[in-house]
């Protein structure tokens, strides 16, 4: 589980920025360990729908979440405005696996890093299929490092 | 990840919780939704922390922090599925403790999910690491793999 990933935002060629809400943080006064998967998984989606023509409604292939992980440094919490820092580490025929990291806004280490394996199914049959081309040009552009 | 002991028989987990999906639980594919896993094995540890630990979150001087999780999704479930999560603990230090868990469907003996949780006990006040307090030790050494 201990895959040395990088902390540093030049690493991460897609910044998204996420507001925090109210009800993200839990008892603790912190955003919930939980919360940060939806951060995870809605910064994919929109790059996905974005970048790589993605119709969640109608479109015959769509991503399964297959395997995340997030290690956490330092807290958030809300009213915290963060930034999402998204790669991609390996891109498969069918596969695909994101890098992702929390900045604090602004903030040029992480405070939390993971990864999240997607495996691209047919909508109908749930087989795994070859990623669209369009979604695969996207994700190529993820490959590239700033530095 | 292949570091992720992979334990997938109800027979290996010592502590049980059961828990029932919600309609909200599905995203738009109609299954539970990736993120919420992670809310039902949360819902697990903690209440292994509250009843083997004895932990009360509200006045403890050491709390316990999630450091790392990690979760292999094998099929996927829906709502209105009853679940049952099985913890068992794979390793003990002197701050931190791993989690293994699994969750299952009711009924099937092949888990629709493994996922791995690393606490690190803190002071409440500082939120530096401090030894795993002695009831909490008591409950990982008796649940340990």
């Amino acid at each position: 589980m201990s895959t040395e990933q990088s902390l540093a935002r030049a690493d991460y060629p897609h910044i998204a920025t996420i507001p925090t809400r109210w009800a993200d943080n839990d008892i603790y006064g912190h955003v919930n360990n939980v919360t940060y998967y939806a951060y995870f998984d809605t910064v994919v989606n929109n790059y996905l729908i974005e970048h790589g023509g993605l119709d969640i409604v109608n479109a015959p292939v769509i991503g399964v979440a297959v395997e995340t992980m997030c290690r956490f440094s330092e807290s958030v919490a809300y009213p915290e405005t963060i930034e999402l820092g998204l790669g991609v580490a390996k891109l498969g025929k069918t596969s695909v696996r994101y890098e992702l990291a929390v900045f604090r806004l602004g903030g040029e280490e992480a405070v939390a890093s993971g990864h999240f394996v997607h495996v691209f199914v047919d909508r109908t049959s749930n087989k795994p299929v070859p990623i669209p081309a369009p979604i695969r040009t996207a994700l190529e552009r993820l490959m590239e490092n700033e530095q | 990840m292949s570091e992720i002991a992979d334990i997938t028989c109800r027979e290996d987990f010592t502590f049980w919780y059961a828990m029932a999906t919600r309609w909200n639980d599905n995203d738009q594919l109609g299954h539970v939704n990736n993120v919420v896993y992670y809310s039902y094995f949360e819902a697990c540890v903690v209440n292994f922390v509250q009843t083997e630990c004895d932990n009360d979150w509200m006045k403890s001087p050491c709390l316990p922090y999630a450091a790392e999780t990690s979760c292999r999704f094998l099929r996927p479930v829906a709502f209105p599925s009853h679940l049952d999560v099985g913890l068992t603990i794979t390793h003990i230090g002197r701050s931190s403790v791993k989690y293994s868990l699994a969750l299952f469907a009711q009924g099937d003996e092949e888990p629709s999910a493994t996922s791995e949780w690393v606490h690190v006990w803190v002071d409440r006040n500082d939120e530096r690491p401090v030894p795993i307090p002695e009831t909490a030790m008591n409950a990982y050494t008796r649940h340990k793999k």
